[in-house]
C-alpha cells in the first residue's frame, strides 16, 4: 500500500494515502482494543459505531413528528418501503438491473485501464502521451458526460454504460501506473539478472503488483460508479434504481427515496466487501510480508 | 584464423571470464562525469574463486551489472566462454547467477518457487523446476519450509532461500555482492561455512565481491584489490588452509587494508 503511494502524487495517490491514513488509525484502535481487555472494549466499538447512526436516526425520527411526511417521513415508513423493495420482485430487480451495470462498468474499466496504466508506466513515451488526455478525462464532471451521451447515443444502455467507464478508467489507470513505478527497483535488478525477457518481466514481476493495484482502483471506483450510475439513470433510463428514484421524487414519497437510498449504500458496502474479500484471499502474501520485515 | 587470433581463442577458452581494459561512466544528476570502471583488466579461470575488495564506491556493483549484460561498458570487453557478454547472456540465460547482499525474493512466491526463479526464466518445465528447486532447498537446510513464504522466513533463511536460486539452474558463473554482509556475525558465519560446503561439490567458477577480507581469505583462491575507480591495484594468491593459518590470514589482511587504503577514491 505504501508503495503504492509513493508512487507520484496522481488522484489514485492521494486517494490510496488516505486509505494508508486510515490503516494506521486502526492499527491505533487495535492496540487501544488489546490494552483494555477484549469484551469491554469490542462493546465499546460497536457503540461507537452504531452511536452516530443511533443519533442521527432519533433526530429524523423526531423531526418525523413535526414536518410533513414528504419531508422527513418516520422511520418505521421508510423501514416498510425498504422491506417493500427487497421483497417485490419488480422492484428489487430494477436494483439488480442498476448492480449489474456498475458491475459491469467497473469490470470493463479495469479491462480497459489495466493494460493503459501498464504501458504508461513502462513507457516513458507512452506516458507522456498519454497523461494529458487522462487528466484532461478526469476534469471532465460526471453530468457533462451524461449530456455529452444523450447526444451521441441513442442507446440507454451505451450511455450509462460509456458514462460509467469513461469516469471509473482513469482511476484504474492511475492506480496501476502507480503500481508499476512502486515496484521495487532491486526486484526489477533481480528479475532481469536472470535472463527475464520483457514479456516475463511483466508477467512475473510486475502483474503481481498490478494485481494489488488493480483491487484498489475496484474498491475505489464501486464508491464512483454508485455515486454517478443514479445520475446517468435519472436521465431517461427505463430501467433501475435512477428510474424508481424519479418516480418516488414526482409523488413526493420520501419513503422510498430513502429506502433506495438504503439499498444503493448497502450494495456498494457488499461489493467493497466482496472486493476485499478476494483481494485478501489473492494477496495473502502482502498480510504475511509486512509480519515478516 | 591467425595463428595469433588462434592462440588467443585457445588461451581465453581456459579462462571462464575476461575482463579487458574496461571503462564506464556516468553522468551525475548536477551533469557532473563520474568514472565508475577505469581501464580495469582481469581475467577468471574455470572453477576458481575469485574474491574482489576494495574501497566503498570502487564500481564493483557497477561491474557486476555489467557482467551480467545489465549495464553497458563505454569501452573494453567482457568475455565469457570467449564470447562477448552481450551474447553469452542473451544465448545461456541463467548461467551466470547473482547472489544479492539482500534475499530479493518475491514476496508472493514460496520459497520452492522462489528457489525455481531462474529455472522458470530458463523455461524449465513446471514440475522438473520444482524438483530440482525442492532439492536445492534441501541442500540448504530448508527442508520442512518449502511452502513458506519469505514473510514467514528469517533473514537468515531468506538468504538461504536466495542462496539456493542462484544454484539451481546450474550456473557456469556464481557472482556474490556482499552475499552475507546484511546478517548477523553468527549467521553470516554459519552460511559461508554451508555455502563453501555446497559450492565445493559444484563445478563452478565464482566472483565474490565483499568487503570483508576474513571472508575473502575464507571462500576464495585469490584476491583482486580494486582501487577507486574500478581497477586492480594487486591480485594476492590465498592458500587453500590460510583461514586457519591465522599467521597467514594476518598477513594478506594487513597486505589487502595498506592497498585498500592507498586505493580509496577521496571523499
Amino acid at each position: 500500500m505504501t508503495a503504492v503511494a509513493n508512487g507520484n502524487n496522481s488522484g489514485c495517490g492521494a486517494i490510496v494515502a488516505e486509505e494508508a491514513i486510515d490503516d494506521d488509525l486502526s492499527t491505533a484502535e487495535l492496540e487501544d482494543i488489546s490494552a483494555e481487555g477484549s469484551g469491554r472494549s469490542i462493546g465499546r466499538r460497536i457503540v461507537r459505531i452504531v452511536l452516530p447512526f443511533l443519533v442521527i436516526a432519533a433526530l429524523w425520527e423526531t423531526a418525523s413528528f413535526f414536518t410533513k411526511p414528504y419531508l422527513f417521513p418516520g422511520l418505521e415508513s421508510v423501514a416498510k418501503s425498504f422491506w417493500t423493495i427487497l421483497t417485490t420482485w419488480d422492484l428489487l430487480s430494477q436494483g439488480l438491473v442498476t448492480w449489474a451495470r456498475l458491475l459491469v462498468a467497473v469490470s470493463i474499466s479495469l479491462l480497459v485501464g489495466i493494460p493503459i496504466g501498464l504501458a504508461m508506466g513502462l513507457n516513458l513515451d507512452i506516458d507522456e502521451f498519454l497523461r494529458p488526455i487522462v487528466k484532461f478525462i478526469m476534469g471532465v464532471p460526471a453530468l457533462n458526460w451524461v449530456i455529452i451521451v444523450i447526444i451521441w447515443f441513442s442507446n440507454t444502455e451505451l450511455r450509462i454504460g460509456f458514462v460509467l467507464v469513461v469516469l471509473c478508467t482513469p482511476v484504474v489507470i492511475y492506480c496501476i501506473y502507480d503500481g508499476v513505478r512502486g515496484v521495487d527497483r532491486k526486484l526489477t535488478d533481480m528479475v532481469l539478472s536472470f535472463g527475464a525477457s520483457p514479456g516475463q518481466h511483466v508477467r512475473l514481476l510486475m502483474w503481481p503488483y498490478v494485481k494489488a493495484s488493480a483491487f484498489t482502483a475496484a474498491k475505489i471506483n464501486v464508491g464512483n460508479a454508485v455515486r454517478t450510475v443514479i445520475v446517468a439513470e435519472l436521465v431517461g433510463a427505463p430501467l433501475g434504481i435512477g428510474k424508481e428514484l424519479d418516480l418516488a421524487k414526482n409523488v413526493f414519497d420520501m419513503s422510498t427515496v430513502l429506502a433506495w437510498t438504503l439499498f444503493l449504500v448497502l450494495m456498494a458496502l457488499i461489493m467493497a466487501h466482496g472486493i476485499e474479500f478476494v483481494e485478501r484471499r489473492t494477496l495473502r502474501w502482502r498480510g504475511e510480508s509486512q509480519r515478516g520485515h | 584464423m591467425t595463428n595469433s587470433a588462434q592462440s588467443r581463442g585457445n588461451a581465453e577458452r581456459a579462462n571462464k571470464l575476461v575482463v579487458e581494459r574496461a571503462r564506464k561512466r556516468f553522468r551525475q544528476a548536477n551533469g557532473a562525469a563520474v568514472t565508475a570502471i577505469a581501464d580495469l583488466s582481469f581475467s577468471v579461470d574455470v572453477g576458481e574463486y575469485v574474491a574482489i575488495v576494495g574501497p566503498t564506491g570502487a564500481g564493483k556493483s557497477v561491474l557486476l551489472d555489467c557482467l551480467l549484460g545489465l549495464k553497458r561498458l563505454d569501452s573494453g570487453k567482457i568475455r565469457i566462454d570467449g564470447s562477448p557478454v552481450d551474447t553469452f547472456a542473451r544465448e545461456k540465460k541463467g548461467h551466470i547467477t547473482r547472489i544479492f547482499q539482500e534475499d530479493r525474493l518475491l514476496p508472493w512466491l514460496s520459497a520452492t518457487d522462489n528457489a525455481a526463479f531462474g529455472l522458470q526464466i530458463q523455461g524449465v518445465p513446471e514440475q522438473e523446476r520444482r524438483d530440482r528447486a525442492a532439492k536445492w532447498l534441501d541442500a540448504v537446510g530448508l527442508s520442512g519450509f518449502k511452502n513458506a513464504l519469505p514473510g514467514e522466513l528469517s533473514g537468515g533463511m531468506r538468504q538461504r532461500v536466495n542462496i539456493a536460486r542462484a544454484f539451481a539452474p546450474k550456473p557456469e558463473l556464481i557472482l556474490l555482492d556482499e552475499a552475507f554482509s546484511a546478517l548477523d556475525d553468527v549467521t553470516a558465519s554459519r552460511l559461508r561455512q554451508d555455502f563453501k560446503t555446497l559450492a565445493q561439490t559444484q563445478e563452478t567458477t565464482f566472483l565474490i565481491v565483499t568487503h570483508s577480507i576474513d571472508e575473502a581469505i575464507f571462500l576464495a583462491n585469490r584476491i583482486l584489490v580494486f582501487g577507486a575507480p574500478a581497477h586492480v591495484m594487486a591480485e594476492i594468491p590465498v592458500p587453500s588452509h590460510a583461514w586457519q593459518d591465522r599467521a597467514l590470514s594476518d598477513q594478506i589482511k594487513e597486505q589487502v587494508r595498506t592497498l585498500i587504503a592507498a586505493g580509496a577514491r577521496p571523499h
